[in-house]
């Protein structure tokens, strides 16, 4: 009973670094631009297109999860320059913003499925298997774990010690006086939107031998991205990424009592209920 | 009660001829199928047009409408027509329970929370199969609409009538809550949520009661949905109609009433026309949405549309004549002469390390003139906000008209009868005038929810009589003549005075105004300290933070100083100057000039 346990435990924190990623960007683009991305999901979608795309074509999977952060980076381009750039400005813009990002999203999803169709495929990861006292742990999940970790550790240090991580930073808190003090507010918020879609991009790469890929993932994972966002508090980096593993681990757990879809349920509508009882999120403060 | 009657008259007889003239199949079905999306996408618009929250779950109430009626008469025998009205209670608990989850918070965790919920709904159909027959999809029969026959119409035919029937009776009840209080609450929330609570309106119970309204309605079209599509199957919940919603607002034009029950029924035209894409049909969807969204922010109605509607009041107030103003209702009636409204004791404000306010006693009676000085960072605007209820204090306590108002939310200070203006212009900018004067009148004669609906005459009559006391109050600041245009367009000064104008209407004991000559010329701040005497001359009691000493010692009873927070003077305007503390704060030690003389 206590292997099951402690091996759904290591299943879920896997499971949990991966959704760390993919809600990390969510959280960033949200917390520099005050924007939500509602395409976001179909990002973290491409980036597991790249590793089933460059598996079919020969390439390793190690090489393949730079080149999914890279078509993140891409599509998180054409997302700024179609969805996020232009109504910035407006009025209502940010409102704006939900629905041209989910546009947006769409069409990348409905472009996958008529040149690639809906079959899901299944990704080689690492292969290979640790084995401690009964509970075993594939290599692609420890590999899951390591790169997010130096992941979220790289992204730290870009937040705290680099100029662009400073004046992000500044943009967050208020943009009216990062203006004021010469941060070129546009560029930068460009940049952070890119970031964060290469990190969903590196989300869904990582995920996507553990998970499969299918071309439906992508509101899945936007869904649990939210869930979890809300939990930690919109903006919060720590937050998201504490509700991620947390999140992942109570998934695993409620997996070895009920089925897949009502664990779901369940996680879903535990973030209805922090709503409603401390709608600033778990890690937020009060305002 | 009698336009009501009238309104739906007209409904129904609309509603029956559709069908009386339609004869083909097809085209019964289509005429059906694009009525009960009108009702849908009106169900959607009165979240997005009217509160500005945009859903990407609709779906959700239009699959529990389905499902609540689906099951009860597949499942437990129920008759199809004496159930499809019970389908607007979950919808109306369902919106209620988002709308308490989101209300408080920005419209991004609305957003969010409707999609979290759609996806919920859709694991419990899918997963509680006993219920609902899961993915298998649930099978309904329902008979034809009683009475049908006896006019000679068919089962299609009927239908036919039902859902137009049922689009002209919401219709009718939305345009009514749009024009009432209610409605116009709700255009204030969505442009200025800070002024909607200033002015008395309770903003997170209004989107709650929003949200529950748009839930109903969208849950009875599901239930109207049934005979269309006669098996339910988890889609009902899904993403495509919830785009469909958001779709049919925007390209219908979120503004007006009319635009999103054309933007539904389009809905029911266009697939048709798009078949021949085939799988691309939600591709061609979200392309559009793309492009209207950059392209025509005001939607098809607003772009065919050559100028925005006026407000109604505009064109009786100028019937009757510019002096036929009933005097009492220019400023209301305020009885505790001499008495003590506001009792400030021993307020602090913190935030974080930062010592705002600290320890700052000082009251003011009924009738007096308060002007609250002091330089930049003093703590004015924040003591203010205490005052108005829209900042909670740290320490100490503030009474209003006799009552602590420790915890309550800024409408119910208003409530009592302190109210605020802004610093910064606060109005709706894409309102006329006028409108926003019936906006402020929120707490004259305080409205029914259902009158407002219905129309009764009680609420007409309390209608013109709010009417006279916003007009009243727009001539107190001469503002009269301007009450057609665009508030947004007025300049910057007529803006202020606008400000003032609501807050008056507002009906306060207490008015308090934060810098209303921040920012005007000498012309425009000699306007205002005009309005403000002829105020004080009729014995409206007022607390003035302002930069302006020379405007505002001309007219003010008394001065409390502010310096880092703290008190440090509270006197006579010429006492006060003349002590050593208050020169000093303005001035640093070595100056002996008075305030007043440096003051641009």
């Amino acid at each position: 009973m206590t292997e099951a346990l402690l091996q759904q435990l290591l299943n879920g924190l896997s499971i949990g670094f991966g959704y760390a990623l993919i809600a990390l960007g969510l959280t960033l683009a949200f917390g520099v631009l005050h924007i939500i991305n509602f395409g976001h999901g179909e990002v973290v979608m491409l980036g597991a297109l790249t590793v089933v795309m460059a598996g079919k074509l020969g390439l390793p999977y190690l090489a393949a999860v730079p080149l999914a952060m890279l078509v993140g980076l891409l599509v998180g381009w054409v997302f700024d320059a179609l969805a996020v750039s232009p109504l910035l400005r407006r009025p209502e813009g940010r409102t704006d913003i939900l629905l041209t990002t989910f546009a947006v999203g769409v069409l990348f999803n409905q472009a996958v499925l008529s040149v690639w169709g809906p079959a899901p495929a299944r990704v080689d990861g690492l292969q290979g298997r640790l084995e401690i006292a009964g509970v075993g742990l594939t290599s692609q999940r420890l590999f899951v774990i390591v790169a997010s970790i130096a992941a979220l550790a790289a992204l730290d240090l870009l937040a705290r010690r680099t100029r662009f991580g400073v004046e992000m930073r500044a943009l967050a808190q208020s943009e009216h006086a990062a203006r004021v003090v010469g941060i070129a507010v546009r560029s930068v918020g460009t940049r952070a939107f890119l970031l964060a879609a290469a990190v969903a991009g590196l989300g869904g790469a990582l995920l996507a031998p553990i998970t499969s890929y299918s071309p439906m993932l992508g509101q899945a994972v936007l869904i649990k991205a939210f869930v979890i966002v809300v939990l930690g508090g919109l903006g919060s980096a720590v937050g998201a990424v504490t509700c991620a593993l947390a999140v992942g681990v109570i998934e695993a757990m409620l997996g070895l009592v009920m089925e897949e879809g009502l664990a779901a349920a369940c996680v879903y509508s535990l973030m209805l209920l922090v709503l409603l009882v401390r709608p600033q999120g778990l890690a937020g403060a009060p305002r | 009660m009698k336009t009501l009657v009238r309104d739906l008259a007209i409904g129904l007889a609309l509603a029956a001829l559709l069908p009386s003239v339609l004869s083909s199949s097809y085209l019964l079905d289509v005429a059906a199928y694009a009525a009960v999306l009108a009702i849908f996408v009106l169900a959607v618009s009165v979240t997005f047009g009217q509160l500005g929250y945009v859903s990407f779950g609709h779906a959700a109430f239009l699959g529990l409408g389905a499902y609540t009626v689906g099951v009860l008469v597949a499942q437990a025998g129920w008759n199809y027509w004496a159930t499809v009205p019970l389908a607007l209670l979950p919808g109306l608990v369902l919106g209620a329970l988002l709308g308490a989850v989101s209300a408080r918070l920005s419209g991004a965790y609305f957003a969010i929370a409707t999609l979290v919920v759609a996806e919920i709904l859709v694991l419990v159909v899918v997963n509680w199969v006993d219920l609902t027959r899961g993915p298998m999809g649930l099978m309904v029969t329902t008979p034809p609409l009683p009475g049908a026959n006896a006019v000679g119409w068919n089962a299609q035919q009927g239908y036919l009538f039902a859902v137009g029937a049922a689009l002209a009776l919401m219709l009718v009840l939305l345009r009514n809550l749009r024009a009432s209080s209610t409605g116009r609450g709700w255009t204030a929330i969505r442009e200025a949520p800070a002024l909607a609570e200033s002015l008395g309106i309770a903003t997170a119970r209004s989107r709650v009661l929003n949200i529950a309204i748009s839930g109903a309605v969208a849950s009875l079209a599901g239930a109207l949905l049934i005979p269309k599509v006669m098996v339910l199957s988890p889609s009902l919940l899904g993403v495509t109609y919830s785009a469909t919603g958001i779709l049919g607002v925007i390209l219908g034009g979120k503004a007006t009433l009319l635009g999103p029950v054309l933007g539904g029924a389009l809905f029911a035209v266009i697939p048709e026309g798009l078949r021949f894409l085939g799988d691309l049909n939600f591709a061609a969807f979200a392309l559009m949405l793309l492009v209207v969204v950059r392209v025509l922010p005001g939607g098809l109605v607003g772009w065919l549309a050559t100028r925005p509607p006026v407000a109604r009041w505009v064109a009786s107030r100028e019937q009757r004549g510019a002096d036929s103003l009933p005097e009492p209702a220019r400023i209301a009636a305020r009885p505790h002469a001499g008495a003590t409204l506001l009792d400030v004791s021993h307020v602090s404000r913190h935030f974080k390390g930062l010592k705002a306010v600290q320890d700052v006693s000082f009251s003011v009676r009924a009738g007096e003139i308060v002007g609250l000085i002091g330089p930049n960072g003093a703590g004015k605007t924040t003591l203010l906000s205490m005052l108005s209820g829209f900042l909670p204090v740290s320490t100490g306590s503030i009474r209003a008209l006799g009552q602590d108002i420790a915890g309550l939310p800024a409408h119910r200070v208003a409530r009592l009868g302190v109210v605020r203006s802004f610093q910064q212009t606060a109005l709706c900018a894409g309102q006329s005038v006028a409108t926003n004067m019936a906006i402020a009148s929120h707490l004259h004669r305080p409205p029914g929810f259902f009158g407002g609906l219905l129309r009764t005459r009680t609420w007409r009559a309390r209608e013109r009589e709010r009417q006279a006391h916003a007009l009243g109050c727009l001539d107190e600041v001469g503002l009269l003549p301007r009450q057609g245009d665009l508030a947004g367009s007025l300049p910057y000064g007529e803006q202020k005075l606008l400000g003032v104008a609501m807050a008056l209407a507002a009906q306060p004991q207490v008015l308090l105004l934060d810098e209303p000559a921040a920012g005007l010329n000498q012309v425009e701040a000699a306007r205002l300290a005009q309005v403000l005497s002829g105020l004080r001359d009729k014995g409206m009691t007022l607390v003035v933070v302002d930069h302006n000493l020379k405007m505002l010692m001309s007219f003010v009873d008394r001065v409390v100083v502010l310096h880092h927070g703290v008190k440090i003077a509270d006197g006579a305007p010429q006492e006060v100057t003349r002590r050593p503390e208050v020169v000093e704060a303005y001035l640093g030690r070595a100056q002996q000039d008075r305030p007043e003389e440096v003051t641009p």
